[in-house]
């Protein structure tokens, strides 16, 4: 694939990933920003490469998942360093605002789930992937993509329910 | 509920919870393009890191193969020279002709009695 055709199908999937950042950093737009111009970078650099072995956004969709793991990681270890313990209370407080919005609950609903169960969920019923392409992104096999697929269905769908109640 | 109504609820309610989304985009080209700006200062450490490495072997191999100093002092080695005509000096008898004939000191010479001539044949 050259330059230019890898630049034009990532150009038509920019919306996609960036959606997908989303759901990878629990809707944190700035660090989502952060994940997908990581992985711009690490394709540009070479350090990730399409080998044509899958589909190219399950491919692409993969290592987003990756940068926001690693990105996840190292959030961690900061918010756990003593000089950043302050800021911590302050980031969880949330918007409460945007918390009255509908899609709010859901993303909220959402993040309850572990992070398997709302990575398939979105992928499938978002993303529009099968649960086998959804595996692959999530590098896990199909059986276990399944898995937290029906379990996170239930899960969310049950969680829905008390929203409707409520 | 039907598991197809189930479906279409999870459908509509991950779309709710994306609804934001499109608005909060970054617009691509200006990530592409920063993305490859950010890029030489990478391939600068990059560059950095590797020419290290290279110098870094390249020391190792010359401490590896450069000459060894010379010794301060000269080994001692036991030799004996053989010239190539000492073959020439092997001749029979040999013990004969390189040593001394041997003398008794208490003899006296004065009364000795000289030795009987000898008749000539």
């Amino acid at each position: 694939m050259s330059k230019g055709e890898l630049e034009q199908q990532i150009a038509a999937l920019h919306p996609a990933s960036f959606a997908w950042a989303l759901a990878c950093t629990r809707w944190n737009a700035t660090e989502a920003e952060e994940v997908l111009q990581s992985v711009y970078l690490s394709i540009l650099e070479g350090r990730a490469r399409f080998d044509g072995r899958s589909g190219f956004k399950t491919w692409l969709f993969a290592v987003v998942r990756n940068m926001a793991a690693r990105a996840r990681r190292r959030r961690w270890l900061e918010a756990r360093a003593p000089w950043r313990m302050h800021l911590r209370s302050q980031s969880e407080l949330g918007d409460p605002i945007a918390a009255k919005e509908r899609g709010a609950r859901i993303r909220r609903a959402l993040g309850t789930l572990p992070d398997r169960q709302r990575e398939v969920l979105d992928l499938v019923f978002f993303h529009e992937m099968t649960v086998e392409q959804a595996a692959e992104v999530m590098e896990v096999s199909t059986g276990t993509a399944r898995t937290h697929y029906h379990r996170g269905k239930l899960r969310l769908l049950a969680l829905l329910g008390e929203e409707d109640v409520a | 509920m039907t598991p197809g109504d189930e479906d279409a609820r999870l459908r509509d309610a991950l779309a709710e919870a994306h609804w934001q989304d499109a608005t909060q985009t970054p617009p691509f080209q200006a990530m592409w393009s920063s993305a490859r700006r950010a890029r030489p200062r990478r391939s600068a450490w990059r560059w950095a890191a590797l020419s290290s490495a290279v110098v870094a072997a390249a020391a190792v191999v010359w401490l590896l193969a450069r000459p060894k100093p010379m010794p301060t002092t000269w080994p001692v080695v036991e030799t004996r020279w053989v010239a190539p005509t000492d073959f020439l000096l092997v001749t029979p008898d040999l013990m004969t002709l390189r040593s001394l004939p041997g003398l008794d000191p208490t003899a006296d010479p004065w009364t000795t009695t000289p030795p009987e001539p000898r008749g000539l044949p």
